[in-house]
């Protein structure tokens, strides 16, 4: 695992220069400027995203609000998706910085799932590590480890904490010497379909080769 | 802490998975409970599903005998409004049609239970509602961590939102049902077992016709 610390590291630091942009429709009192942020690739678009939320509500009536969300060049962008993945779905191609739009009005209920609050993002984060440890060691890791510790990884990805992050995820990317590797290593394919929806599908793949 | 109760959890393989949905299909066709397996266009994925139609507010523990009774009511009218008017349900914001998923998944190996739900005029049920319509018996323990049980999630086959019961605890609890059943030397359906413990959670109560059909099938086998 240490040798890899720098690819974790530049994993984890990975950012994409975003300008946000309020939707045309939007009912405001004065014009919406343009939100410039460096979005971390691993976190989740609704967690990383208060200031942008609150620099357009400032410009708008309370009564004009709605649940917030995002869009690309017409396609609703799915918070539980990482950052990083959306960004290389839909926007691989175009130019810097990615342009997103914000929506107030008119949640896309057939496409996205509701973020009322943090607490829901945590749940899906916590839930995507479960489904993981499913694979790779039959939930023993995750189900062994104390509520802090799920706590800790949580906080560590929230508040951007490498160390903090990976003093847990440590265990969970850990096997016995005996046993050679994980159970499966879990793996996911996403890919974008002709009439523009996308789909993904859950691959998991058994270790053959031998660990050097 | 291993919470195996005197055992390993049971895991169950998908081709288990797939023969029990069509012995289960087989049963509800029998009972017109109109249960059906949908194939996924271009794959071989697919899921088993029934729509059912719901008055809100009916309290699903204290009017058990009730809601049976509704749901073979609805059988018939569960394609359109027209026919829903015309068996006299007049306020339609207070129906709700509810829409049960029952899918594999290869992760848990286990069967995880999806559904939505939605007022006649499409308006879908929050979380909120939906844990409104959660039978009271249920909720004290569910609440204790409310995040792993009920969550909005998106559906693994279509990508569209629905909520979920969350599959993590399925094989311990399974195991020790099956193991007790193993014991007796009764036969048993997976999915009706599982059905029958997670459906009344969220407003899916199984018939016990389904357990009687298991048990005439298994003594005419003997």
């Amino acid at each position: 695992m240490t040798d890899d610390k720098d690819v974790l590291r530049d994993v984890w630091f990975g950012r994409i220069p975003t300008c946000f942009t309020l939707y045309q429709d939007e009912i405001t009192e004065r014009e919406a400027e343009p939100y410039y942020l460096l979005l971390p690739r691993i976190s989740y678009l609704t967690l990383v995203t208060d200031k942008v939320r609150k620099h357009f509500q400032k410009v708008m009536k309370q009564e004009d609000i709605g649940e917030i969300w995002f869009e690309n060049e017409g396609t609703p962008l799915k918070w539980h998706h990482p950052i990083g993945l959306l960004f290389d779905l839909h926007a691989s191609n175009t130019a810097l910085p990615w342009n997103i739009t914000v929506h107030f009005k008119n949640f896309p209920e057939k496409d996205l799932l509701h973020c009322p609050s943090k607490d829901v993002i945590e749940a899906h984060f916590m839930a995507c590590i479960k489904e993981a440890d499913a694979l790779k060691h039959k939930s023993q890791v995750i189900n062994e480890m104390q509520k802090k510790d799920h706590k800790q990884l949580w906080m560590g990805l929230q508040n951007d904490k490498f160390d903090q992050f990976w003093a847990i995820n440590r265990k969970l990317m850990e096997y016995p010497p005996e046993e050679n590797g994980f159970r499966y290593i879990p793996f996911r394919i996403y890919q974008v379909r002709e009439d523009g929806k996308q789909r993904s599908c859950l691959l998991y793949l058994i270790l053959t080769c031998e660990t050097r | 802490m291993s919470l195996t109760l005197g055992g390993q959890d049971f895991f169950l393989e998908e081709n288990k998975f797939k023969q029990d949905c069509v012995e289960f299909i087989k049963f509800s066709q029998q009972m017109g409970d109109n249960w059906q397996w949908k194939n996924i266009k271009d794959s071989t994925d697919g899921y088993m599903t029934k729509t059912h139609f719901q008055l809100k507010g009916e309290s699903v523990s204290s009017n058990r005998g009730e809601i049976v009774n509704d749901e073979v009511t609805f059988a018939h009218v569960e394609e359109g409004l027209d026919d829903f008017q015309a068996a006299g349900i007049s306020a339609t914001s207070e129906v709700i049609r509810y829409e049960y998923h029952v899918l594999y998944s290869c992760s848990y190996q286990a069967p995880v239970l999806y559904f939505r739900a939605c007022f006649l005029d499409g308006r879908p049920l929050t979380l909120d509602e939906i844990w409104k319509g959660v039978p009271e018996c249920y909720k004290e323990r569910l609440w204790q961590g409310p995040w792993d049980t009920i969550t909005q999630q998106e559906h693994p086959l279509l990508g569209q939102p629905f909520f979920v019961l969350h599959p993590c605890r399925t094989n311990q609890f399974m195991s020790s049902v099956l193991s007790s059943s193993h014991k007796q030397n009764r036969s048993t359906n997976y999915i009706i077992s599982w059905l029958s413990i997670v459906g009344p959670v969220v407003g899916l109560n199984l018939p016990l016709g389904y357990a009687k059909a298991v048990a005439e099938q298994s003594s005419s086998a003997d």
